[in-house]
């Protein structure tokens, strides 16, 4: 599939003749398609149908080609042709008749891009999604090289990218940056796995493009997909889980009458507490007995609305994607708060479906538009965004440090919200393309946004800030042959941080010359802090016949968050108490990564190394302090920051053992060493173990009535992690299977998309270094079968 | 143009230490273990022993009611409760202490003084948690939780 058509038949050499190729494409109606697309490679020339359906493309050297026509909604046209002279090739396409919401661009978008970009990507689209499907959206891309994810309970995850996460990672959807909590380790992204049609996932530095944070890489999601002029239709989405009892309905219905077309889907999930293969956690010294397998308290619920609409012409389009992402999930009930907690086992033992405390609500509003405006040589996009990430934790109110042992009323506010957090981005984005010629193009951008954080609850770990962020890049790419492309860019950022002083709302005693006062102690002082930052990159990508090669060196920052400058408070997940450094600089790194891969029609084997150096990477050390003023004595964790060494590699390959049999296999390893500091010598947290997938997949076009069908087994090994920081436990390795099948069939003419997973299928206990209870020796769900239906429909609305 | 990463594999070798300390309750005239009853206006002298395979770092004594019974014990032993009830005026006490530099064992002998009163009046007796927290100089730390009584005599 990776190689299809790949035939790389070169003209014989320069000097050649050059000729014109030109057509005109039709439907079966004879009726002209416009806007239709053909490509010719290995020449790497493309054109557009005109309004009567013709197109042209020049200056082709005698040879033999690979064609390739397509449009929305109708069947593609792949065919080889043999340019002797000026040629001309007609075509008629013939409407697809089951999916209709075909993509915009041609199938080997993913092949182009890989061979563009001199970062290592991975681009996975829904189907991927579907069969692969985890807890949450994250889970499902979990499989890939160098993902990994630190997951908070059965729906909750956040990406890690070769060991990289939080903040220094970023998630686009839509071209905007998605804002939320991401400092934070005990909640997930706010992004509807349902709802996605296409993910790339670039792994390494790409602060160029995408601004801070993008130190490890970035997970950018577009809606790809657009319904052909004149239909209607949409999918209904069935998925249900064994392990939590999940229960899951997606619902989608758009249509599009000429240059409109509207998009609307509706999500929602439920879930009960998941279920581990173990009677009782410890949790550092306390153990907590469990009810039934049952992870107390670990249920939840996801309701999602989203509205897309937009205009689509050749020369502008202009999109807009409004949401609302709802989510509430329980927290495991005996772990959350000061220290490992007592729970009223009736109340919480009595449904393992509901959501009792301590739990967390999010709910986060986007409203997006994107427009592109096409001048020929020279296009123009711009991006403008709001968002709202509305997060809460909740829990009974339990006085710890000196506050009241009751909540005093008069403070008229709810004493079991724990934390809140309120945050508004806006954000607009201006890139401007320009294709000199064919070898040379010119990217340019412009990058901002604004953010306003207010703080709410009885607890404080961050001050309410604003925050305005400015960047501007430059990217220039040049083919400086048939196989290479050199690309070099530069950037730069500024940033502005305002963070508000914080006191709190009880008092404390404080000693001085012995005489004990009780003061309402300052947690946070006015932080006014300013950043600026120079990022770059160059690039370097051969494309041969068989063999790709691509190398990338570039330097990435990070602005310090507010919570790295100015945190002073408990961590009710870690049982810490952690402290910000106002003094903190931009965290920069430099990398250097490479990609070789060897691609024949049966075999391909590929590998991406990296180095990585940090000059100032920002840590939550652990000291061996303790704090006397809030909380319960808690050790205190204390911001700095060290020079970090990381590297590490991904191999994959293949082999097709028989036509529709494959077998393969994926590896990824990252090292990371603290070089400096107090924990000079050290690895950093939640480091992921070396691990590795044999898999097996047999894939059929047609077995019977099933068509697409297939099935596939991977046998995931993961080494032990013996590289630890405080509070960290050394995890022992595992082995897991998980297999999976699925396919279409037909109901007279209804199509139904079928996936199966059986998720550790042997209900082996084991531990997940990366998640997020490891810490408190919670191991992973136990066997669960998961199950998606997906039956799309469609239809086409009369022209008059 | 060139990146110099100052990359030593030699180093890798190095110890690190990745033990945690230990917080010893078995040793004779441990005090206070579980289920023991300490007494509002009275003094008591901490006897625990902690333990590091590198070097101690400081502990942490936090003492707050039970009265909701929301802690528990880190200890096996189960301690008779009284009923569940409100807080009207608690004692709550939270210290820090250091440990001498340099030291692999220490052994508390700390006299906390417990007061009967506040302004707010007499403290609630009852159920209490008494928890100790260890740390050692990386940063390791290890804690225990105690269920104890405190009453007025």
């Amino acid at each position: 599939m990776l190689i299809v058509g790949m035939f790389y038949l070169y003209a014989l050499s320069y000097g050649q003749n050059k000729y014109t190729l030109n057509g005109r494409v039709v439907d079966e109606n004879k009726q002209a398609l416009t806007g239709a697309t053909i490509y010719v490679s290995p020449a790497a020339k493309g054109a557009f149908t005109d309004a009567n359906g013709n197109y042209i493309i020049k200056d082709i050297v005698a040879g033999i080609y690979k064609i390739e026509i397509s449009f929305i909604g109708y069947n593609s046209i792949v065919d080889t042709i043999d340019i002797t002279g000026n040629k001309i090739y007609n075509a008629h396409l013939s409407e697809s008749a089951i999916n209709l919401q075909e993509v915009v661009v041609t199938d080997n978008y993913v092949e182009t891009r890989k061979k563009e970009e001199s970062l290592n990507i991975e681009i996975v689209n829904d189907d991927y999604l579907k069969q692969n499907m985890g807890g949450s959206f994250m889970n499902s891309l979990e499989r890939l090289p160098g993902v990994t994810t630190i997951d908070i309970g059965s729906g909750q995850s956040k990406p890690v990218i070769r060991g990289l996460g939080f903040n220094r990672v970023v998630v686009v959807e839509n071209d905007i940056k998605h804002e939320a909590q991401q400092w934070g380790a005990d909640h997930g992204l706010e992004i509807d796995q349902y709802a996605i049609d296409n993910v790339e996932i670039i792994k390494g530095p790409a602060s160029l493009m995408y601004g801070s944070d993008a130190m490890g890489g970035v997970i950018d999601m577009k809606n790809r997909k657009l319904p052909a002029d004149s239909t209607y239709g949409g999918s209904v989405d069935l998925s249900g889980k064994t392990n939590n009892d999940f229960v899951g309905t997606s619902v989608s219905l758009y249509g599009r009458k000429r240059w409109f077309f509207a998009d609307f889907r509706a999500t929602f999930l439920d879930y009960e507490d998941y279920k581990v293969p173990t009677d009782s956690v410890d949790i550092y010294s306390y153990r907590a007995p469990l009810y039934q397998n049952h992870l107390r308290n670990t249920a939840g619920k996801e309701q999602n609305l989203h509205l897309t609409m937009g205009i689509i012409k050749t020369k502008f389009q202009s999109k807009f994607y409004i949401s609302n992402v709802y989510s509430k999930n329980g927290f495991f009930a005996n772990a959350h708060g000061l220290e490992p907690r007592n729970v009223d086992t009736e109340l919480h033992d009595k449904s393992s479906r509901d959501i009792n405390y301590p739990y967390q609500q999010v709910n986060h509003f986007k409203a997006i538009n994107t427009s592109q405006y096409n001048f020929g040589k020279a296009k123009i996009e711009t991006d403008f965004g709001f968002q709202r990430n509305f997060r809460q934790e909740w829990s009974q109110y339990v006085s710890h440090g000196y506050m009241p042992a009751t909540y005093p009323t008069s403070l008229n506010a709810n004493p079991d919200l724990e934390l809140q957090f309120d945050k508004y981005v806006y954000s607009g984005n201006l890139k401007f393309s320009y294709k000199i010629n064919d070898k040379a193009q010119f990217n340019s951008g412009i990058n901002s946004d604004y953010q306003d954080n207010r703080i709410g609850g009885r607890g404080f770990i961050i001050p309410a800030f604003k925050q305005l962020n400015l960047g501007g890049y430059i990217l220039g790419k040049y083919a400086s042959s048939v196989k290479s492309i050199i690309q070099i860019g530069v950037r730069y950022d500024f940033g502005d941080i305002r963070a508000q002083a914080y006191s709190d709302w009880f008092s404390s005693p404080v000693v001085s010359n012995n005489d004990t006062t009780y003061q309402y102690l300052q947690r946070a002082g006015n932080i006014n802090g300013n950043f600026s930052n120079i990022s770059w990159s160059l690039g370097y990508n051969y494309n041969a016949e068989k063999w790709s090669f691509k190398a990338n060196m570039g330097k990435s920052f990070r602005m310090p968050t507010a919570k790295e400058l100015a945190a002073n408070g408990v961590n009710y997940h870690n049982f810490s108490y952690e402290v910000g450094d106002a003094g903190l600089s931009p965290e920069v790194s430099y990398q250097l990564d490479a990609g070789l891969e060897y691609n024949s029609s049966d075999f391909a084997i590929g590998a991406t190394p990296f180095l990585n150096y940090f000059t100032n990477y920002i840590y939550l050390n652990p000291s061996s302090e303790h704090n006397r003023l809030y909380g319960n004595g808690n050790q205190v964790f204390y911001y700095t920051q060290c020079e970090v060494l990381r590297y590490g590699a991904e191999i994959h390959a293949h082999y097709q053992l028989l036509k529709p049999l494959q077998v393969g296999i994926i590896g990824e390893y990252v090292y990371s060493e603290q070089q400096s500091g107090e924990k000079k010598g050290f690895t950093l947290p939640f480091s992921p173990p070396a691990s590795a997938i044999l898999n097996v997949k047999y894939q059929k076009q047609k077995i019977k009535f099933i068509e697409n069908a297939y099935w596939s087994v991977d046998y995931k090994l993961t080494a032990p992690q013996n590289n630890i920081v405080p509070p960290e436990e050394k995890t022992d390795g595992y082995q897991v299977i998980n297999v999976g099948l699925g396919g279409d069939v037909k109901l007279k003419n209804q199509k139904i998309s079928v996936s199966l997973q059986v998720q550790n299928l042997l209900n082996t206990k084991y531990f997940n270094h990366t998640s997020y209870y490891r810490l408190i020796n919670v191991p992973e769900p136990g066997r669960n079968l998961i199950m998606n239906i997906s039956i799309p429909f469609s239809g086409k609305i009369k022209r008059k | 143009m060139s990146l110099i990463f100052a990359f030593n594999s030699c180093e890798k070798d190095k110890d690190i230490d990745n033990q945690k300390p230990v917080i010893d309750l078995s040793i004779q005239n441990a005090f206070p273990v579980s289920c023991d009853t300490l007494y509002f206006g009275e003094t008591f002298i901490l006897k625990v022993k902690f333990t590091d395979n590198v070097q101690l770092g400081s502990y942490s004594i936090d003492i707050h009611n039970n009265f909701d019974h929301h802690s528990h014990s880190t200890e096996v032993t189960e301690c008779n409760l009284d009923p569940i009830k409100e807080p009207v005026n608690p004692f709550t006490l939270i210290q820090d202490y250091d440990i001498p530099v340099g030291l692999q064992e220490y052994e508390t002998n700390l006299s906390i003084t417990i007061p009967s009163s506040n302004s707010n009046g007499s403290f609630d007796e009852g159920d209490y948690h008494f928890f100790i927290s260890l740390t050692d100089r990386e940063g390791w730390s290890a804690q225990k939780g105690l269920s104890i009584k405190i009453l007025h005599r």
